[in-house]
C-alpha cells in the first residue's frame, strides 16, 4: 500500500494517563489508577488502527486522551507533527475540527431536543463555517453521504433506529472534514444485521474522504475486518501491535493468543481448541509487578514477575509483529 | 438420551402496551432434548427473551400474558399451572441465568445467604447443611476460596465471578433444565470463554438440558446441538446446528450468517447486508415478516405468514420460496 511511505497523521509517544484515586475521610490521593501507562503508536493517513482489549484495559481512556477530552499525565500526542498534549482549550480549537469522535450509544451522544439538522450543523456553527444557506446545503450533503433521506433534517433522534442514529453521529463527525476519527465501540450496541451496514459505511467513507480511524472495540472479528493494523492492550499498555493479518494469524504475545482463541467461531465444525485464561484482569490501581499479564499467563516465570518486558519485533516478513513478552 | 424434556407447542405471548396489544411471541414450537443445548438466536425484539420469560412464567405483570399454546415439562403444562406450583418448579427443576448478574443478585445480602436461600426454599435441609452445599456449589463453578466468598457481597466480585455465583444459584438444586438468557453478553471475551466452558462442564456432569439465548452466532455454533432462529416473534428456521450453519435455508438465516465479519474475511471488503430493519411489533406485515428485507420476496409472500415446512428430518423453515433459493456455497 502507498500509505506506508507517508508521514503519520498521529503519533503517540509514551502516553500516560493516571487518574488520582481519592481515599479515606479526607479524600487524599493515595494511589493512582494507571489507566494508560506508557503507550506509543502511530497512524498514517487513510489507515485504521484497531485497538482491542478487555474492559478496564484503558482503550477508551486512550481514545479520549487523543481527542483531548482528557489532559494526559505525560507523554506526547503529535497530530500532523505538532504536540497537542499540553495545549489549552483555546489553542486546541483548530485541532478539534480535525479530530472527531464517534461513540457507542448514539442516543446518549445526540441531543434529544435538537433536530437532526441542528445536530449535524452544530460543529459547522461552532467552527464558524460558511453562512446559513451554505451550512444547510452541507447538512443535506452529509445526510446523503451517510445514507439518510433529506427529510431527516427536521426530525428528532428518537424517531430513528439505533443504526440510523449511528449514521447521524457519523454525519456529525465528518461534517468538518476531519483527518482522524476516534471510533469508540461504534457498532457494539447494534444488532448483527445493522452492524454490517455501519461497518460498510465507515469503510466507504474512509476511502472517499481519506480518513484515518482509531477503531476501539472489544469485538475481535469486527476489529479485524475494519483495521489495517491492530494494537492489543492489557492493563494500560500495548501487549502486541502489528498488521491485522499478522496479529490474528501469527500472534506472538501469549495474551493475544488466548484472546484470539477465545473468540467463538460461527462454524460448528471448528469448535475451538482454546487456551482458556484463568482469572480476571487485575485492577489498574494495583497492577501486578513486572509484566502485568504474568498473573494469568501460562508461560510466566520469575523474570516476568520482576521485569516489565519491552516491546520488540518478533517473527519475520508478513508474520512480523511487535510484542512485549520475555518468552517469545 | 434424546427424549424431549421440554416441549413448546404453538406458544403465543402478548403484551398490553400504551399503543395497543402486541404479539411478542407468535406460534412458537420447539422441543429441548434431555442433556442437550438448544440455542435461540435472533436480534433485539425477535421474542427470544419473551419466550424464556414465558417458560419461566416470569412475564412482566400485568402486561405480559400467555394467550395460547402449551409448555410441556415433566408432565406439567407450564402455560397453565398455578403460580404456586410454578414456584416449586422454578429454581428446583428449572434454573435460570440472565445477562446482567448484578440485577440477579441482591446487593445487600451476602453471597452465602442468597445461595443458601435457594437451597432452603426447595430442599428440606438444615441451615448448616445449606451453607455446606453452598460452599460446594461455589467450588464447582470455579470460585477460588469459596468459604471466604460466602461472606462477601456481590459488589466485591468481578463481573465474571458474579456470573459464576448466579450460575451456582441456578444450579444449586440440580435442575433438569437451565435457561441462560445472554449469559455472557456483558462479559469480556476471555471471561465469556470461561463461563461457556463452565456451563458445558456442568451440563455434562449433571446431565441437564440448556436453553441458551444469544444474538451471537459464534456462541451458538460453539455450544448448541439444536438451533432456533427467531425473527419478529416467529421461528424462521430450526434444526440441528449443522443444518442451520451448513445448510441455512431461510433468507434471514442466510443474511445473518453472511453479514457477520469473520476472522478469515478480507479486511475492508464490503460485508453482505440485510437491507432495512426489523418491523415494529405494532405494525407487523400481514405476510412473511421478513418480506420487506428479503431479496426473494414475491407478491404471495406478503399475503399470509408462511407455515413451517420440513427441509429434512428435524430441519424446518418458514419460507414459501425455500425451494427456489440458490444453493449456499460450502
Amino acid at each position: 500500500m502507498t500509505v506506508d511511505t507517508q508521514t503519520p497523521i498521529l503519533e503517540v509517544r509514551d502516553l500516560k494517563m493516571h487518574f488520582p484515586v481519592k481515599e479515606g475521610v479526607f479524600m487524599r490521593t493515595g494511589k493512582y489508577n494507571k489507566a494508560v501507562d506508557g503507550v506509543s503508536f502511530s497512524i498514517k493517513p487513510g489507515e485504521t488502527l484497531g485497538l482491542v482489549g478487555e474492559s478496564g484495559c484503558g482503550k477508551s481512556t486512550l481514545g479520549r486522551c487523543i481527542a483531548r477530552l482528557y489532559q494526559p499525565t505525560s507523554g506526547e500526542i503529535l497530530f500532523r507533527g505538532q504536540d497537542i498534549s499540553r495545549l489549552s482549550r483555546k489553542q486546541l480549537m483548530p485541532f478539534r475540527r480535525d479530530i472527531q469522535m464517534i461513540f457507542q450509544d448514539p442516543m446518549e451522544s445526540l441531543n434529544s431536543r435538537h433536530t437532526v439538522g441542528d445536530i449535524i450543523e452544530e460543529p459547522l456553527l461552532v467552527q464558524g463555517v460558511g453562512n446559513r444557506a451554505g451550512r444547510q446545503r452541507r447538512v443535506l450533503e452529509l445526510l446523503d453521504l451517510v445514507g439518510l433521506p433529506a427529510r431527516s433534517v427536521s426530525r428528532y433522534p428518537f424517531e430513528f433506529s439505533g443504526g440510523q442514529r449511528q449514521r447521524i453521529g457519523i454525519a456529525r463527525a465528518i461534517a468538518l472534514n476531519p483527518g482522524l476519527i476516534i471510533c469508540d465501540e461504534p457498532v457494539s450496541a447494534l444488532d448483527v444485521s445493522i452492524q454490517s451496514q455501519i461497518l460498510n459505511l465507515l469503510i466507504d467513507l474512509q476511502r472517499e474522504l481519506n480518513l484515518s480511524y482509531l477503531f476501539i472495540a472489544h469485538d475481535l472479528a469486527v476489529v479485524k475486518h475494519i483495521s489495517d493494523r491492530i494494537a492489543i492492550m492489557y492493563l494500560g499498555r500495548i501487549a502486541e501491535i502489528g498488521p491485522g493479518e499478522a496479529v490474528y494469524g501469527t500472534p506472538n504475545h501469549p495474551y493475544t493468543q488466548s484472546l484470539i482463541s477465545a473468540i467463538p467461531v460461527p462454524d460448528p465444525h471448528q469448535r475451538a481448541n482454546r487456551v482458556v485464561l484463568s482469572g480476571d484482569v487485575p485492577s489498574p490501581i494495583d497492577p501486578p509487578s513486572g509484566c502485568s499479564f504474568h498473573t494469568r499467563c501460562p508461560r510466566a516465570t520469575d523474570i516476568c514477575r520482576e521485569q516489565a518486558p519491552p516491546l520488540a519485533l518478533h517473527g519475520a516478513g508478513v508474520a512480523q509483529t511487535t510484542a512485549a513478552c520475555h518468552h517469545i | 438420551m434424546l427424549e424431549p424434556i421440554l416441549q413448546l407447542e404453538n406458544l403465543v405471548t402478548e403484551f398490553d402496551t400504551d399503543e395497543g396489544r402486541v404479539r411478542a411471541v407468535d406460534d412458537v414450537s420447539f422441543s429441548v432434548n434431555a442433556g442437550e443445548t438448544l440455542g435461540i438466536v435472533g436480534e433485539s425484539g425477535c421474542g427470544k427473551s419473551v419466550t424464556a420469560q414465558s417458560i419461566m412464567r416470569l412475564l412482566p405483570q400485568p402486561m405480559g400474558q400467555i394467550v395460547s399454546g402449551h409448555i410441556r415439562f415433566q408432565g406439567h403444562d407450564l402455560a397453565s399451572v398455578s403460580l404456586e406450583q410454578m414456584r416449586t418448579i422454578r429454581g428446583a427443576q428449572i434454573g435460570m441465568v440472565f445477562q446482567e448478574p448484578m440485577t440477579a443478585l441482591n446487593p445487600v445480602h451476602t453471597i452465602g445467604r442468597q445461595l443458601a436461600e435457594v437451597l432452603l426454599l426447595h430442599k428440606k435441609i438444615s441451615k448448616r447443611e445449606a451453607l455446606r452445599q453452598s460452599v460446594e456449589m461455589l467450588d464447582k463453578v470455579g470460585i477460588p476460596a469459596p468459604d471466604i466468598r460466602l461472606g462477601e457481597y456481590p459488589h466485591q466480585l468481578s463481573g465474571g465471578m458474579r456470573q459464576r455465583v448466579v450460575i451456582a444459584m441456578a444450579l444449586a438444586c440440580q435442575p433438569k433444565l437451565l435457561i441462560a438468557d445472554e449469559p455472557t453478553t456483558a462479559l469480556d471475551v476471555t471471561i465469556q470463554a470461561q463461563i461457556l466452558e463452565l456451563i458445558k462442564d456442568l451440563q455434562r456432569d449433571m446431565g441437564m438440558a440448556v436453553i441458551l439465548i444469544t444474538h451471537d452466532l459464534g456462541v451458538i455454533a460453539e455450544t448448541s446441538q439444536q438451533v432456533v432462529v427467531m425473527y419478529a416473534g416467529k421461528v424462521a428456521e430450526q434444526g440441528s446446528v449443522y443444518d442451520v450453519f451448513d445448510h441455512p435455508t431461510h433468507p434471514y438465516t442466510r443474511g445473518l450468517l453472511a453479514s457477520i465479519p469473520r476472522l478469515n474475511t478480507t479486511p475492508k471488503s464490503a460485508l453482505t447486508v440485510i437491507p432495512g430493519m426489523v418491523p415494529g411489533l405494532l405494525d407487523l406485515p400481514a405476510g412473511c415478516r421478513f418480506a420487506n428485507r428479503c431479496h426473494y420476496c414475491v407478491d404471495s409472500c406478503t399475503v399470509a405468514s408462511p407455515p413451517p415446512e420440513q427441509v429434512s428430518v428435524g430441519h424446518s423453515v418458514s419460507c414459501y420460496r425455500w425451494h427456489d433459493l440458490p444453493e449456499v456455497p460450502a
